[in-house]
């Protein structure tokens, strides 16, 4: 902690209007605290190094290779094949299903996700009942709940005969589908569970971003006769939109890479490959040994991600509606956002 | 909430794999230069032995291999378990390591991506070829060269519901295609919900649908070693297993975990399956099955797996490794595996002593393996074989044209290529 104090009090030394002298004489300093600093951040920066940027650097080397698993005896037969894998991959009809499917998951299963939990954080946030701390833990329980064991747990909710869904949908004289056995449903299926386990993330991140309303707009607007849905829509949404951007984004990458749902609930991607995800895909292709290929893939869904996110941060930031010297302002603030 | 770090997950192994690579490459011994196997060193074994194995085998295989070391004084057998769902990785990982142990039991189908890899010893002539069934023997050879030893092995027959069929009034044996598609229709007829399941399509399905095109004469590979899946006798075999499914006789769906229940209640009349289901169904108290081998068409076939033992070619002690798997593949120890785990023993000569020859039920399975035909060992064949599930779904589940599905496989079979 000496050190610290001590490196704390030369710090004007760095403050325009002194001389070169000064600056010198504090390099030592300068330098003792500067490696105090790596010597802190050093065990984080070797685990990134080796762990995160490592990995995805030899990843990107790879998806310019023909590397196979039969190369790792033999690493001077790996060729470089320059684009070669990134055509072989765009070129693959069930690339782009499993693209197709994933599109369909994060297109739909992102805004119903986000509108259902922004609901019940309103319902819980008005603490109507004395029970709503029970709510918020049960809302929660799904996303601490193993994904496997919730799957397992799904399949029999989703038979076709006498799971619990279809027995519910028959009261109401409905014939159920046959979810996970019916390509067209194969993929609802998968959302609504979707839908049912990350729930709980947002409503706790959407709840605390309710508590930043404050009550008094709402009490100001209720006295000019704005209704609940006005007070809604031109209060609680536009102060709340930092909240729901990182709430969207957040759920959209995590979309993107659907993967144990499938993994588990329909042995990897049946019927008829209607639920085979890219992140399935990639997994299925490092089985078979094909590493070009597979890495290719990581990176077209590192490049989706990045598009998706890039979008939601357009369509989801504020937007000013008065003239555009104001609007100017705004794009600029986007851009330091980013 | 997904973690949002999942390709950075996807990307670490892969460099975990790259960094092995660089790090350690073995010298540069491709299978194909080296292929005669060198000599066996006499007498007792010696020293330490590391043996990885998997599943049941792994937990029963050390103090299995106690009788081994009491007849050899100066060798220990040291057995490390693996789970199975680990151990593909494990092994590959280890030969990208250099970090092998002596002997390794291999899955059937690893066989032709690790022998590729230039990791395993090829087998010396102290373990004969011919004490094994052909099948099972088949699947140690890649590029026509022999690597380890098959261990003990598994096939598929025919299970029926002895009960559906006498009140259908036909044989819970049928012994050809015909007979198959008619007593199964009978037994629908007579009050069943479904005559036969068959696997309608996902993962593992080809093992299902592969006997019925070994049965119709197909071949998977020809002589020059061509992949041949859209042949007329594949396409007839498509369209014989298709035609369960269009009659209605074979459910598209079987949800999991229902499969013996359904059986035991009469549900549907017969299935296909493995060894390990006379176990499951004597657990559920259920007696009344009939088994019999795959039934006829142009031949009989049946699909055979299993597990192969491999030494590696960097191993420590390999003589001491070669010797204890030429111990295990002696018809005595080999019956005495079986009593030990229910593996059924890979040598014919195992089968002619104790329960072995006396169960009428094991006999079926002795009997199908005289038969039974191994998919190619091919570095690929995985990869070929998702491809062959794919499309069968196709077939069975929209009603695609056989020939179109064959076509189909064959674009894609040689598209992947046997990887050799």
């Amino acid at each position: 902690m000496a050190t610290s104090t001590a490196a704390r009090v030369p710090a004007p030394a760095d403050s325009p209007g002194r001389g070169a002298a000064p600056v010198r004489r504090s390099t030592p300093l300068r330098r003792r605290r500067s490696i105090a600093a790596w010597g802190f951040a050093a065990p984080f920066v070797l685990l990134f190094l080796v762990f995160t940027a490592w990995p995805v650097i030899s990843s990107l080397l790879m998806s310019v290779t023909d590397i196979k698993s039969r190369d790792l005896q033999n690493p001077f037969n790996v060729n470089f094949v320059g684009l070669d894998n990134f055509a072989t991959v765009l070129a693959d009809p069930l690339f782009w299903q499993a693209a197709r499917n994933t599109g369909y998951f994060v297109v739909v299963g992102v805004p119903v996700v986000m509108f259902v939990s922004l609901m019940v954080a309103l319902a819980l946030n008005t603490g109507i009942t004395r029970l709503s701390g029970f709510f918020r833990v049960g809302y929660f329980m799904p996303v601490v709940t193993s994904i496997v064991a919730v799957a397992v747990v799904w399949r029999f909710l989703l038979k076709d005969d006498n799971g619990i869904i279809n027995v519910v949908l028959g009261w109401f004289g409905i014939d159920g589908p046959n979810w996970l056995g019916d390509p067209n449903w194969s993929m609802p299926a998968m959302i609504l569970m979707a839908v049912w386990r990350s729930m709980g993330t947002l409503i706790v991140i959407f709840l605390a971003g309710l508590q930043g309303v404050p009550a008094s707009l709402h009490e100001a607007a209720a006295l000019d006769g704005a209704n609940a849905v006005q007070r809604l829509r031109l209060i609680t949404v536009p102060i709340m939109r930092p909240t729901l951007l990182f709430g969207a984004v957040l759920t959209g990458i995590g979309y993107l890479q659907l993967f144990e749902e499938p993994l588990v609930m329909t042995n990897g991607g049946g019927p008829l490959n209607s639920t085979l995800s890219v992140s399935l895909y990639i997994y299925r292709q490092f089985g078979f040994g094909n590493y070009g290929i597979a890495s290719a893939m990581s990176y077209l869904l590192f490049l989706a991600i990045v598009l998706l996110t890039l979008l939601q941060f357009r369509l989801l930031t504020e937007r000013d509606p008065r003239p555009r010297r104001k609007a100017r302002q705004t794009t600029e603030r986007e851009g330091s956002a980013r | 909430m997904r973690k949002p770090l999942r390709v950075t997950v996807a990307t670490l192994a892969a460099a975990t794999t790259l960094i092995a690579l660089t790090s350690c490459g073995r010298s540069d011994d491709a299978p194909a230069e080296d292929m005669s196997a060198a000599p066996v060193a006499e007498g007792e074994a010696t020293g330490t032995i590391t043996v990885w194995a998997m599943g049941t085998e792994g937990e029963k295989l050390g103090e299995f291999a106690d009788a081994f070391s009491a007849e050899n004084p100066d060798a220990t057998v040291e057995v490390t378990a693996i789970p199975w769902d680990a151990a593909h990785d494990k092994i590959a990982t280890a030969i990208a390591a250099d970090q092998t142990p002596d002997v390794s039991m291999v899955g059937t189908t690893w066989m032709g991506e690790f022998a590729s890899t230039g990791a395993l010893d090829p087998t010396p002539d102290t373990i004969d070829g011919t004490s094994f069934f052909p099948g099972a023997w088949g699947t140690t050879i890649v590029n026509d060269v022999a690597y380890g030893m098959p261990w003990y092995v598994e096939t598929r027959v025919l299970y029926t519901n002895t009960a559906a069929a006498e009140a259908a009034g036909v044989s819970p044996s049928p012994a050809t295609w015909d007979d198959l598609k008619t007593s199964t229709a009978a037994i629908q007829a007579a009050g069943a919900d479904y005559g036969i399941t068959l696997q309608a399509g996902q993962q593992g399905a080809w093992q299902t649908f592969m006997p019925f095109a070994w049965q119709a004469g197909a071949q998977i590979l020809d002589d020059e070693g061509n992949i041949t899946l859209d042949t007329p006798e594949v396409v007839d075999a498509l369209t014989y297993y298709q035609s369960f499914f269009t009659d209605g006789v074979a459910p598209v769906d079987v949800p999991v975990g229902t499969l013996e229940s359904s059986l035991i209640a009469g549900e549907f009349g017969a299935m296909v399956s493995g060894p390990w289901h006379i176990g499951i169904l004597e657990e559920a108290g259920y007696a009344d099955f009939t088994l019999s081998p795959l039934p006829a068409g142009e031949q009989l076939a049946s699909f055979i797996g299993g597990s192969n033992l491999a030494v590696f070619k960097n191993a420590e002690n390999r003589d001491g490794a070669w010797k204890f798997i030429e111990w295990l593949s002696q018809p005595d120890t080999q019956a005495a595996w079986y009593e030990a785990t229910s593996d059924l023993p890979s040598v014919p000569e195992a089968w002619e002593t104790g329960t072995l020859a006396t169960d009428p039920q094991l006999a079926i399975f002795g009997t199908q393996l005289e038969t039974a035909v191994a998919p190619p060992s091919i570095p690929n064949w995985e990869q070929i074989a998702t491809v062959i599930d794919t499309e069968l779904e196709k077939v069975t589940r929209s009603g695609l044209d056989p020939q179109e599905a064959a076509t189909a496989i064959q674009q894609q079979a040689e598209a992947i290529g046997t990887g050799l």
